[in-house]
């Protein structure tokens, strides 16, 4: 990376670093009821306390005139910058108190005094769906936030002549992304224009949002965002940036928020899924029947729900052929935290239900669970359950690597006594983002510089310099010639950093933008040179006539008296309106398919119950590495990551409240949790030009149910809820009840 | 509610002398960032587990979201950025760090240089077991653990190969 200096030593910008002339400090004050009305917000001592400018509440919002629309909302707009009228959640935002530090707006918010009456409140999926649930959102009864509908061939036949049938249900848990850097924004107003900057994902999106609930074009929006400290997923859609910017406009003054740890907590998490399967298998062990119910706990607020759980409809398909499938995919409000993207986003939740159930029809036919899988994956030509013709397929190959470098059927030394060991794998398929638009400007300097404009977000994937290399191929420079800049709305449109897309997105916009750029710098040096275009030869960073003379870029550039040579590329995917109008899905749903597979070899202390990981193998099918360091460390980032949810990570919720909302109590791996043996693939083709793959998340989803796969072949012991703790893994052990 | 009282003292951060005002309730991770502008130093979970607010105090590692400023009078304490040689270069770990590509989002790094420095100051021999035990207070999100442990254990080997 070029700032590799600065991001070791530690004076790399985040925005959590950044600041501006004369701004001053907000902090929330939130809700501890679960569900409540809120009768009346006094104000006065918070008012009157030191340094404290403006107390702003939920009822100033609505009342703003210059904030005409109020509530936001990607999908669906429910949620307001400030509770107005209830609450839904404990946590949930109700007063922001602006002050001139940020201790004082600190030790104020303690002061504000709320008066609520308490509401019945409902945190399980299924009881929010129960006739005479607490009712979140009026204009959505019944709790309803998205309800989707897959159909291919005749279920109920096929299951009705299949050999075998299969049935379990999975549970996955609400769980936290935690960003080390936390949710952080500073926002100004200079008439109808509004500046912010903020820890974002999706700059587009915040600027689209804004500009709609202040009713100003969104030229006028403009968001920038510097590297973040983390992401993966929870730094998507739209967070604290509408109460920053709905604060900055009513004091027309710069206004800053951060996050404490325990807010980032209540301010995203994992959707927790409930996964019920059905599969149907002929006597040579063909899967000929798959049926699916799902349904994911959305939280207080929509985000992203009625859209993310047809995704998650869509992964939960996997890798293997059906001829006959019928999947329903429902999301519900509770008064829980708002569910949002999570690395791995409405795929780790299947995958662990579809993968622990492959595993458990292999235990139930007597076969290995590899072979099984060898005879069900799909291959390239298949016809995926919404119609659409497969093609870039390689599970087989991604399932032969792992399980060769774990040593499938390789005997191991036996365990010490009083534990046991066994091998699990796992094997994933992930739909691409879909309806996504990337735009690029490149720009080539006199002095041989190159700026690229980009509104891709680094947050430690290395979007810079895979963009600066990228940019450097395609137009034959050199890569220290190669500056991209940090995102700007202002500069370009992209939809968003998520979901993997931006590798593969950002080499074709970059591709598109060179080529221009090549085009006019060979006509410029046709005329400089008196030949035709058609008789030069782009060489690196230069242009060669046919008598011999030679170009460089720079000098073209100069010559041509221009101030730069700019082009621009733009990559849209295919449009496709298989999820325009629920419930049912048919047609493209992915530009290509996300692929990947992992490998574990665990041991089980059958005393306690704890797992440990021995060894761990993780293989993405990549098409086409860019950058071998930072593909790895995708791979095996994603790896490590997903040992968490795994293993130990669940945000527990009791009595309506997030009981465990700091780094003591909800714990994430650290170096001891990772086996000395950790390696990992990124497969490629032979062709290179081959299409680009991302690989952001491709082991993740498959490291849950790779571990609960080996703990019960250690151990015989199946568990089907995540976490896999030593609790229920003993409990599983000794055969009792699973918690 | 009224500002806790303040303090003047002298800190001795990274070799330097700096006379500040702080208030009696102020941690040093807050102090370093705010008032000393030392970005590496970052307050992440706020209760010394995470490690990203590591600095060395006395040549020592410590959490300095747990530490008040006041408690730091007059002793020395060194982040990372004090860790580069007086022209600015990178240290030796932070060098194997950059060489490694050992870094992703690259929050949680600075504190885990400051605790390598710690180890191999220590013990120039640390063994990759030492080296994992040393950095269990260090968390990244990232999952960078893999390559940090290479960019280590590479650093102590060559440093073993350069000794007579």
């Amino acid at each position: 990376m070029p700032d590799a200096a600065e991001r070791v030593v530690g004076t790399l910008m985040y925005t959590v670093d950044h600041s501006i002339e004369g701004m001053v400090h907000g902090k929330l004050v939130r809700s501890p009821y679960p569900h409540a009305t809120i009768l009346a917000v006094d104000i006065s001592r918070a008012q009157a306390s030191e340094g404290v400018l403006r107390v702003i509440t939920g009822a100033d919002i609505a009342a703003a005139a210059e904030i005409p629309n109020p509530l936001f909302g990607l999908a669906r707009r429910d949620q307001p910058p400030l509770a107005m009228e209830k609450v839904r959640y404990a946590g949930d935002p109700v007063a922001l108190v602006v002050a001139d530090t940020p201790a004082n707006a600190r030790a104020a918010a303690e002061s504000v005094m709320i008066d609520y009456d308490e509401l019945p409140f409902v945190v399980d999926p299924e009881q929010a769906l129960a006739s005479g649930a607490p009712v979140l959102h009026e204009l959505w009864p019944g709790n309803e936030c998205g309800e989707w509908r897959l159909e291919t061939g005749d279920t109920d036949g096929a299951m009705a002549a299949a050999e075998h049938l299969f049935e379990s249900e999975y549970h996955s848990p609400m769980a936290s992304p935690v960003p080390f850097e936390p949710h952080v924004a500073v926002a100004v107003w200079e008439g109808n224009s509004l500046d912010i900057w903020t820890a974002t994902q999706w700059p587009a999106a915040v600027q689209g949002e804004l500009a709609h609930m202040f009713d100003v074009s969104t030229e006028r929006v403009r968001v920038r965002t510097f590297p973040l400290g983390g992401g993966y997923g929870s730094k998507s859609q739209l967070k604290i940036e509408p109460v920053v910017a709905a604060a900055a406009r009513m004091m027309g003054r710069p206004v800053r928020v951060e996050l404490d740890r325990d807010e980032v907590f209540l301010t995203v998490a994992k959707h927790p899924a409930k996964m019920w399967i059905r599969t149907g298998v002929d006597a040579s062990g063909r899967f000929v029947a798959r049926e699916m119910d799902l349904l994911y706990n959305g939280g207080a607020y929509a985000v992203l729900t009625p859209k993310a759980v047809a995704q998650g409809m869509l992964r939960s398909v996997g890798p293997y052929r059906f001829p006959n499938m019928r999947i329903r995919s429902r999301g519900v409000y509770t008064n829980t935290v708002p569910s949002g993207s999570f690395r791995g986003a409405m795929t780790n939740q299947c995958a662990f239900a579809y993968e622990s159930h492959v595993d458990e029809i292999a235990t139930g036919l007597g076969i290995d669970p590899v072979e099984l899988r060898l005879k069900n994956l799909s291959c390239d030509g298949d016809r995926f359950a919404t119609g659409q013709v497969m093609h870039d397929v390689h599970f087989h190959e991604l399932v032969q690597d792992v399980t060769q470098v774990i040593g499938w059927n390789d005997s191991e030394p036996p365990p010490m006594s009083g534990r046991a060991r066994g091998k699990g794998m796992a094997v994933i398929l992930k739909t691409t983002a879909p309806g996504s638009r990337s735009e690029v400007r490149v720009e080539l300097f006199a002095d041989g510089r190159v700026l690229v404009h980009t509104s891709s977000v680094d947050m430690g994937q290395g979007v810079l310099g895979t963009l600066a290399q990228l940019t450097a191929h395609h137009l034959g420079v050199d890569f220290e010639a190669v500056t991209v800049l940090d995102p700007d709305t202002a500069a370009t449109f992209d939809s968003m950093t998520a979901g993997s897309r931006t590798t593969h997105v950002a080499d074709r916009a970059i591709r598109e933008a060179c080529e221009s750029i090549r085009a006019q710098l060979a006509l410029f040096a046709a005329e400089q040179m008196g030949v035709d275009p058609s008789e030069l030869r782009f060489e690196a960073g230069s242009v060669a006539g046919p008598r011999g003379e030679r170009l460089r870029y720079s000098e073209i550039v100069g010559r041509a008296r221009v101030s730069a040579v700019v082009g621009e590329g733009v990559y849209q995917s295919a449009p496709s309106d298989a999820l325009n109008e629920p419930p049912d899905v048919r047609g493209v749903v992915a530009d290509h398919w996300h692929q990947g597979a992992v490998a574990v070899e665990v041991e089980v202390d059958l005393e306690t119950g704890k797992v440990e990981l021995q060894r761990c193998h993780g293989a993405a099918w990549a098409g086409r590495v860019v950058n071998p360091i930072r593909a790895r460390q995708q791979s095996e980032g994603s790896i490590i990551f997903g040992i968490g949810p795994a293993l130990f990570e669940e945000l527990v919720v009791v009595d309506g409240q997030v009981s465990n909302p700091n780094l003591s109590d909800y714990m994430i791996p650290s170096i001891l949790d990772v086996p000395i043996e950790l390696t990992s693939s990124s497969l490629e083709s032979a062709d290179p030009d081959a299409d680009i793959h991302g690989v952001g998340e491709m082991t993740i989803p498959a490291v849950a149910p790779a571990i609960a796969n080996a703990i019960a072949r250690a151990t015989g012991a199946r568990i089907r809820h995540l976490p896999l703790t030593p609790e229920r893994v003993l409990r599983a052990i000794l055969g009792a009840e699973q918690v | 509610m009224s500002q806790s009282p303040t303090s003047e003292l002298t800190l001795i951060v990274n070799g330097e002398k700096h006379h500040v005002e702080v208030l009696a309730d102020e941690a040093l991770v807050h102090t370093l960032r705010d008032r000393l502008g030392l970005r590496s130093v970052r307050p992440t979970c706020g209760m010394g587990i995470c490690g990203t607010c590591t600095v060395q105090l006395d040549g020592s590692v410590v959490s300095s979201c747990l530490l008040l400023t006041v408690q730091v009078a007059g002793r020395p304490v060194v982040t990372s950025e004090g860790l580069r040689s007086d022209d600015g270069g990178l240290s030796r770990v932070q060098q194997a760090f950059v060489d490694r590509g050992a870094y992703q989002c690259s929050y949680c790094i600075p504190g885990m240089v400051v605790t390598v420095h710690a180890c191999l100051s220590e013990n120039p021999d640390a063994s990759l077991e030492d080296v994992r035990d040393y950095l269990a207070g260090n968390l990244c999100r990232c999952g960078t653990y893999v390559s940090i442990l290479e960019a280590v254990t590479e650093l102590v080997e060559s440093e073993a190969d350069d000794r007579p």
